[in-house]
């Protein structure tokens, strides 16, 4: 036996198709005493299971302010996860463990301007958070979401970002790398876009970014041409991990557990982690 | 407390042995193919408490076994169902016999890493139930070089009885632990407490066996020195000749790393947790092609640096404990002592 | 057998001739009396190198890393490792014009007791069958002899056979280092590594031990050529020399008495397909 790696079991309530190869999963605690037990922060990722395959690690993609069901958004890239795309049906059950890992630092994004930008399925962590910021919109100054994809087949949680275009209180600005015939907005990588047309105030901005590795680098460079302090600057690292306690030993950068002192860290924290990720 | 020696001559030391044997689940040395596992033992004939150093695989086992089960799973028509597993069959009370000093000190270690933020509660009951009587380490073997990190022969509080030869065929039991003070209560019934001289005749063992060590190093200054050779090039040089199996870290005492797999027959399946190793190329690669560590002498630099220096900065304890397993069980003889050292020029 | 003024010399001149980027040799632990492979990228290194009946780890297993792909190799071979460099040449792993090779007429080297080591009592081609120079004097090809483990545990009831083995896939730790040291186990993407076995599922227990152990050794059946690197290696000292020996002899005795890597652009018995095979085990 091993107690720490046990999971609970959940069902699958619903399968959002997002994207032609990211899907998300709507989840729900088969034991509903579990469930009020199990309570999360934006920021926070789960081990999710499908029951013969493996496990992976997948943020909670939606905020714990909207109980009774949490959002994994899978994206098909490797074995356990073509397993999930391929198997997995409403109705069917999947092990979870967690919520592990630390979380946006709320308390810091207080009182600030928020701007969000995201790539991809690096949306998916922001989501979680966007969603407990609107729940909690007095507690935050100005709400700015850029988000961008390859193209616009690609961009996750369409129906969602129609509800935020529609919310008064948000600013939402959508790019594809690739014009398109039908593409009414934005066309180019997310950091030009950025600096041309979001053009942010630096002053009391917090940046909360997500996205490929490659728009990351982009993004902090453009970030940094704004004039942005890495301190203001959260992201979240994806590494292999397997426990999410802080014992398999794959997620370190240095002495630094990502599975426990992160997944979210700011610009300021990584500028400091040796290179190895 | 008061922590008793007790006294006796290689002849009692056999008879406590036996006791102990018929009275308590033992583990002890084993020799299987040539080489000496811990294993349960029935009686004192099919095991060697006094196995040689190089030749002998470690504890971890019995706290960390190389597979053991998470849980099992079954899908009916009704839904799928956990099922716990047969109980663990580490965590019942027991004896280890023939417990070295790095072992011992090995489990000292790595109950940093399971005591840490989540407890590991399956690995503690193993600890808690375990009683770890020692060998008799009378001379170093060619690659041990534990007296060189940080432990001290003469009050290691890692196992509960320490057995110490003294001058003229005397043998020390003494007590290093509560536990082991109460279980030599119960359990040494006829040997003698020891006199006076034992103290000063262990000491004279002790120095003995610390001057029989080839190998030295400070590994205050290895940790110092290894702090900032991260882009270091010696990596690569010394790892041009690994292999990349993941023998050293499967061998060694103190490395914790594992996988979590899972093995299906249809409806039905279990979920295993085994020893995995940062010399395997699939360690760090994830879904999708990115791998932090994608040549040879980074994932050697992963494993040095995080013998020397990130455990210790993380936990205050070094992550190796000298014993030179890896180096003895390495298919091509890399010793690590010789590594760290090169690194840490 | 010591012939490391020879080698020093040579690894010497192809360095100062620049017609070798790497050379591949022994030298001493520094510890004991064992030996460590070592790369060597430089002149000024060779001192370093050695040879003695101690240098026993197959040096043809280097050919497969990053280290040496890509470029110009010296190596030294004894008989069995040349047979294996045989076979990574026929199977295009590695580029002979790539390569210098020095060859040894082996005279057997020693095991952990001291004694000559089981496999090179019952050599069948002591001297390198592929060299560009060749150290010491030839001794030529001897007769194939079975192994007397294999022997001994043919007398053995099915029963206890299976018993044997069972305890043997018991003690396996599944660390790969038998394949890992294995010259002729050169795939990347390996099928008994943890990650990528949709069959094994990466567990250590006793079942996928099995699964492993057997799939990698016929994948070897007609293509070892007992070095026993994978022996050496491993850390629970078990006899996966059983394995091999077991599939050389049937295919001794039933394929021609064909011995692997003996010729260059042999294929193996189970690569080609000749009309005198006796198929007698085909349904």
């Amino acid at each position: 036996m091993e107690q720490l790696l046990v999971p609970m079991i959940c069902t699958v309530e619903k399968i959002i198709q997002e994207t032609p190869d990211v899907r998300t999963y709507r989840l729900k605690f088969r034991d509903e005493s579990l469930a009020e037990k199990f309570d999360w922060f934006p920021g926070q990722f789960v081990e999710f299971s499908l029951l013969g395959s493996g496990e992976c690690t997948f943020c909670i993609a939606s905020s714990a302010t909207r109980k009774g069901t949490f959002d994994c958004s899978i994206k098909r890239a490797g074995i356990v996860t073509a397993d999930i795309h391929r198997d997995l049906d409403e109705g069917d059950v999947v092990g979870i463990r967690g919520p592990y890992g630390n979380w946006f630092p709320l308390e810091d994004l207080k009182g600030k301007n928020l701007l969000f930008v995201g790539g991809g399925i690096g949306l998916a962590p922001l989501r979680s958070l966007i969603q407990y910021a609107i729940d909690n919109r007095n507690d935050y100054a100005d709400f700015t979401i850029l988000y961008g994809a390859r193209t616009s087949a690609d961009l996750c949680y369409k129906e969602e970002i129609d509800e935020w275009k529609n919310n008064k209180s948000l600013k939402v600005i959508l790019t594809i790398d690739k014009p398109e015939d039908t593409w009414k907005e934005n066309v180019g990588v997310v950091p030009k876009i950025l600096e041309e047309v979001v053009n942010p105030i630096v002053e009391n901005t917090k940046v909360i970014t997500c996205g490929p590795p490659i728009m990351i680098k982009y993004t902090l460079m453009s970030l940094d041409k704004l004039g942005f302090d890495p301190k203001d600057v959260v992201t979240t690292l994806e590494m292999k991990m397997q426990c999410g306690l802080g014992k398999c030993g794959r997620c370190n950068i240095g002495s630094t557990y990502v599975c426990k002192d992160g997944p979210v860290f700011t610009y300021e924290d990584l500028s400091k982690l040796p290179d190895e990720f | 407390m008061n922590l008793t020696t007790y006294s006796t001559d290689p002849a009692g030391l056999q008879a406590f042995y036996e006791a102990i044997i018929s009275a308590h689940d033992t583990y002890a040395p084993v020799e299987k193919f040539g080489k000496f596992d811990f294993t349960r033992v029935d009686s004192l004939s099919t095991c060697n408490t006094d196995s040689p150093i190089p030749k002998t695989m470690s504890v971890k086992p019995l706290f960390f076994p190389k597979s053991a089960k998470v849980m099992k799973y079954k899908a009916t028509s009704e839904g799928t169902e956990l099922t716990d597993t047969e109980e663990d069959p580490l965590a019942g009370k027991r004896v280890v016999l023939g417990v070295r000093h790095c072992d011992a000190r090995s489990l000292q270690v790595l109950d940093a890493v399971y005591k840490w933020d989540y407890v590991d509660t399956d690995y503690g009951k193993r600890r808690e139930n375990t009683i770890l009587i020692s060998t008799r380490c009378n001379e170093a073997s060619t690659h041990c070089f534990c007296t060189s990190l940080d432990y001290d022969v003469e009050q290691l509080d890692a196992f509960d009885v320490a057995v110490i030869n003294g001058l003229d065929e005397k043998v020390y039991l003494q007590a290093r632990t509560e536990k082991g003070e109460t279980f030599l209560k119960e359990n040494a019934t006829g040997l003698a407490v020891a006199n006076g001289s034992a103290q000063e005749e262990m000491k004279k063992q002790f120095e003995k066996f610390a001057s029989s060590f080839r190998l030295k190093m400070d590994y205050t200054e290895i940790n110092e020195k290894m702090q900032g050779q991260f882009d270091s090039p010696e990596f690569e040089d010394v790892s041009s000749n690994c292999v990349s199996c993941n023998t050293c870290a499967f061998v060694c005492p103190t490395c914790h790393c594992f996988k979590i797999s899972d093995e299906k027959l249809r409806d039905e399946g279990v979920r295993y947790k085994s020893y995995d190793s940062c010399n395997n190329v699939y360690f760090t690669l994830m879904a999708g092609g990115h791998n932090p560590r994608p040549v040879k002498y980074r994932r050697w630099r992963q494993r040095a640096m995080h013998k020397f220096v990130y455990y210790k900065e993380r936990f205050g304890v070094n992550l190796c404990i000298g014993c030179g397993k890896c180096t003895t069980s390495c298919p091509v003889n890399i010793s690590i002592f010789e590594v760290v050292n090169k690194v840490a020029k | 057998m010591n012939y490391t003024k020879q080698i020093q010399d040579i690894a010497g001149r192809l360095f100062s001739e620049e017609k070798i980027d790497v050379f591949i040799g022994y030298r001493n632990t520094g510890f004991d009396e064992n030996q460590v492979p070592v790369l060597i990228n430089q002149y000024k290194d060779v001192d370093q190198l050695l040879f003695t009946d101690k240098s026993v780890f197959n040096l043809a297993n280097y050919l497969k890393y990053e280290h040496t792909r890509n470029k110009r190799v010296g190596l030294v071979v004894k008989g069995c490792d040349s047979r294996a460099l045989n076979l990574m040449l026929t199977e295009n792993q590695v580029k002979r014009e790539k390569l210098f090779i020095v060859g040894i007429a082996c005279e057997g080297v020693v095991d952990e007791t001291g004694g000559k080591a089981q496999n090179c009592v019952e050599c069948v081609m002591p001297d390198a069958v592929v060299f560009d120079e060749m150290l010491g004097t030839p001794s030529g090809k001897r007769d194939y002899q079975e192994n007397s483990d294999i022997r001994a545990l043919d007398g053995k009831s099915l029963t206890g056979r299976q018993e044997y083995f069972e305890e043997v896939f018991e003690n396996c730790i599944r660390c790969n280092a038998c394949r890992h040291s294995c010259p002729l186990c050169y795939c990347s993407n390996c099928c008994i590594d943890q990650e990528t076995a949709t069959l094994y599922h990466g567990a250590n227990t006793t079942s996928s031990a099995f699964h492993a152990l057997m799939t990698w050794s016929l994948h070897l059946a007609g293509r070892c050529v007992d070095c026993r690197n994978c022996e050496k290696a491993c850390p629970s000292h078990l006899p996966l020399h059983l394995l091999h020996k077991q599939n050389e002899k049937v295919i001794y005795e039933n394929f021609q008495e064909h011995l692997a890597g003996m010729i260059q652009d042999d294929r193996g018995a189970f690569y080609k397909y000749s009309l005198s095979d006796p198929d007698d085990f085909i349904m």
